[in-house]
């Protein structure tokens, strides 16, 4: 009981930080946090697939494209509200991630990675062939429409972006409130068995089938709100949730640490900001296009790689080791 | 003290309102006493970037030119131009940027269907001219009360296939024919075009779709096998130039030699193709022979009729003010020309008092009169934002230059619907020769 207070102070001052934060800066910021805080729930289940229970999925993005659709089908055919439709849009992905994770559990390391691979390949000739109700290569249009007039009359003027994170905050607060709460929880122990050591969780009494198959759920669970988010700053389709997307959340949940929320948190800033800060570094050297277009993914391949040789653990676990190390200098 | 959480909790909610408050702006961004920001995003890297990421540079050069001589009412007009890399998740991010970090005025010849189809919405409902888009999609422009603030940069890609598919008709009457097509919004617009001309297509057999942008890394073999199994004598593509480019290597391997093939103008770039080719080992003089006998379409002159008024006064300006890293002359230069041209005759127009509203106005009032290197005439009412409503035919020869079909160069018009296509009697009014446009 004492751990669900202490997670829901977190979520509560994480929502107002955010909130604060969110009134200081620009629209274009306020954007890229809205877009943080959708990836940081992604990233999240990653970080509860690979980090907790040692499962590699290289298509999450497809995980995040069912939430999306299954929003935005709502949203137009069923003329849900948005509050609704993202709530529910989760009740879909974890029906897919239930029949991914009735495969997961059969398989392991790279081919587990291959078939969640392919799910992310196959998505645009998915969206193709049912192309009347999912809109095809094109997708379908929906967004988080015009903020409500009694906030614009409580807050003043509103800007569209102000409002996608206003959309955003709230369902990112209760990600990192279940996701704290599961870190902590007990089947967590059972996943990380699992995750160390498959047979000897089985001799300890853990159905390993079963524990894969749960935390493929609650993964595509988190994946779903966050494809509902995603989608809903304009567009539902292929080229929103492409293979590229997949491969963001990944490389965000390695470089902020694949075992802890702090990471997801630090890895999607990174992947939303990291282009940002480049081109402001970059800005006064006048370079070609051709290199300032390539260098967000040159320097987010380099520290990838600098951060599985040098950090595994991530930026999170670095930060968490300075800072013991500075409480013991004093 | 005791910690309670609530307490700071609150605290901070109330410390963040007072700072919500964000004060009215006064007047449109964007403009000012000496400058003019437009913003445009287009793929400068990734696969569909080839040919397309040259048309910003030929849009800011010849706004160079202008500013050199002035600029808009004494207005410098600065392009800024952002990489979504033809992703559409990428292109909602580059869109806020320009729009709250760049400050544009107002967008023009951003390119792509799928990814303007993100953002047409919030550049609408934003009030933010979005002038002279690089997409054909009928769905963009034949409404103005759901898109109020976007108006064409090409003609509709349903214009160009029924006019192509009546020419097809006529010529091949007895040819078996297919198509190649992505399978977004512009292959669907085509086949509609074509349909609606009278050619008849089957899936599976005579009609073979791709997904788009997947040309290159999964290719178009069994496509092409399909269409070479049911025998297709004349195949029209309706996709960007690299598919055209893979599709001639692709029928060599396959040993398919179609009678004729038809591509629809945004995939018959003479340079791109060429320039995909050489990427393969395919030396110039082999692929301009590949490219010899297609037909194609388009709305302005070839950009090898060096004769053409407009078209030496492009590539003079071109070869001064263009400082990309390609600034090869083509078609995809000609084309980023033309609409600076046209951006610069609007806001000519619009008159000294510049806001995004009147500039909306003037597009609908007085947007029909403007006038480009283009031989047919541009749409624009309150009642349509289509841009050219006519296509000439023409054939590659082995210089890789379009030259008509027939005896002398034919324009043809018609509408995005069921409208019959007739010859054209627009006649294109001369460039100045200064080559800037004056206000109507």
């Amino acid at each position: 009981m004492f751990k669900i207070r202490r997670n829901a102070s977190i979520a509560i001052a994480f929502f107002v930080f955010v909130f604060a934060i969110g009134t200081f800066v620009g629209p274009y910021n306020q954007g890229q946090i809205a877009v943080a805080l959708t990836l940081f729930i992604g990233v999240l289940s990653i970080n509860i697939l690979t980090g907790l229970s040692g499962q590699l999925s290289l298509g999450q993005g497809a995980l995040m494209a069912v939430g999306g659709y299954g929003c935005a089908l709502m949203m137009i055919n069923a003329h849900l509200s948005m509050w609704l439709a993202i709530p529910l849009s989760l009740i879909a992905s974890a029906l897919v991630g239930l029949l991914l994770g009735l495969v997961a559990a059969k398989l392991s390391g790279p081919y587990l990675a291959g078939t969640t691979l392919v799910l992310a390949l196959a998505m645009p000739t998915v969206a193709n062939k049912f192309d009347s109700i999912l809109g095809g290569d094109t997708g379908l249009s929906i967004d988080t429409g015009m903020p409500p007039t009694w906030l614009s009359k409580v807050m003043g003027d509103i800007a569209i972006e102000q409002w996608n994170l206003y959309v955003s905050l709230p369902f990112a607060a209760l990600a990192l409130f279940f996701a704290a709460n599961l870190f902590t929880s007990q089947s967590s122990r059972r996943w990380r068995a699992v995750r160390d050591h498959e047979s000897a969780a089985a001799l300890v009494g853990i159905n390993v089938e079963r524990t894969k198959i749960s935390v493929f759920v609650i993964s595509s669970a988190f994946a779903g709100v966050a494809g509902a988010l995603y989608g809903l700053r304009g567009l539902v389709g292929p080229s929103v949730f492409a293979i590229s997307l997949s491969l963001s959340l990944l490389t965000g949940s390695i470089l902020g640490g694949l075992r802890s929320i702090a990471g997801a948190g630090l890895g999607s800033v990174i992947i939303v900001f990291l282009p940002d800060w480049i081109g402001k570094v970059i800005h006064p050297f006048s370079l070609s296009d051709q290199v300032t277009n390539y260098l967000p993914a040159f320097v987010s391949g380099l520290l990838l790689v600098l951060t599985v040789v040098v950090n595994p653990s991530g930026l999170a676990a670095l930060f968490a080791k300075i800072f013991r190390f500075s409480r013991v200098k004093r | 003290m005791k910690f309670k959480p609530m307490t700071a909790v609150a605290i901070l909610a109330v410390g963040a309102l007072s700072f919500t408050a964000i004060p009215a702006q006064a007047a449109d961004p964007g403009v000012t006493d000496t400058e003019i920001t437009l913003g445009m995003q287009l793929p400068q890297t990734g696969a569909a970037s080839p040919g397309y990421n040259k048309v910003d540079d030929a849009m800011r050069a010849y706004f160079d030119y202008v500013n050199s001589k002035g600029g808009v009412y004494g207005r410098k007009i600065t392009l800024v131009a952002k990489d979504d890399k033809y992703s559409a998740g990428l292109t909602i991010s580059t869109a806020s940027s320009l729009i709250n970090e760049s400050n544009v005025f107002a967008m023009v010849g951003s390119v792509g269907t799928q990814t303007h189809s993100a953002v047409i919405k919030d550049l609408n409902r934003r009030g933010i001219p979005d002038l002279f888009v690089n997409s054909g999609n009928s769905a963009f422009y034949t409404n103005p009360s759901k898109y109020p603030t976007t108006f064409a940069g090409l003609g509709t890609y349903v214009v160009e296939a029924k006019i192509l598919g009546k020419y097809i008709k006529a010529t091949y009457p007895d040819k078996k024919v297919g198509i190649l097509y992505q399978s977004d919004d512009f292959g669907k617009n085509a086949i509609q075009g074509f349909t609606t001309a009278g050619l008849v297509f089957t899936p599976g057999k005579t009609a073979a779709g791709f997904i788009a942008g997947t040309q290159g890394s999964l290719g178009i073999t069994s496509q092409l096998k399909q269409l070479q199994d049911a025998g297709v004598q004349v195949v029209i593509i309706a996709s960007v130039a690299s598919t055209t480019a893979i599709a001639a290597l692709t029928a060599k391997a396959l040993n398919y030699t179609p009678d004729k093939w038809v591509v629809m103008s945004v995939g018959s770039d003479a340079t791109t193709f060429q320039t995909i080719l050489y990427t393969k080992k395919i030396m110039p003089a082999q692929s301009a022979a590949m490219l010899a006998g297609i037909v194609s379409a388009s709305h302005a002159p070839s950009p090898g009729e060096a004769t053409d008024e407009y078209v030496a006064a492009f590539k003079k300006i071109n070869d001064q003010f263009n400082t990309g890293t390609d600034k090869t002359w083509d078609n995809n230069v000609l084309q980023g020309m033309n609409i600076a041209y046209q951006t610069v005759e609007a806001l000519m127009g619009t008159g000294k008092n510049l806001t995004r509203k009147a500039l909306i106005n003037w597009m609908n009032t007085k947007g029909s009169t403007l006038t480009s290197a283009a031989l047919a005439p541009v749409g624009f009412s309150s009642k349509t934002h289509e841009a050219y409503t006519g296509f000439w035919i023409g054939e590659y020869d082995a210089t890789a230059v379009l030259k008509p079909v027939g005896a002398s160069r034919v324009v043809y018009t018609t509408d995005s619907a069921a409208g019959p296509v007739t010859i054209s009697t627009f006649k294109r009014p001369a460039i100045s020769a200064d080559a800037l446009p004056k206000a109507a």
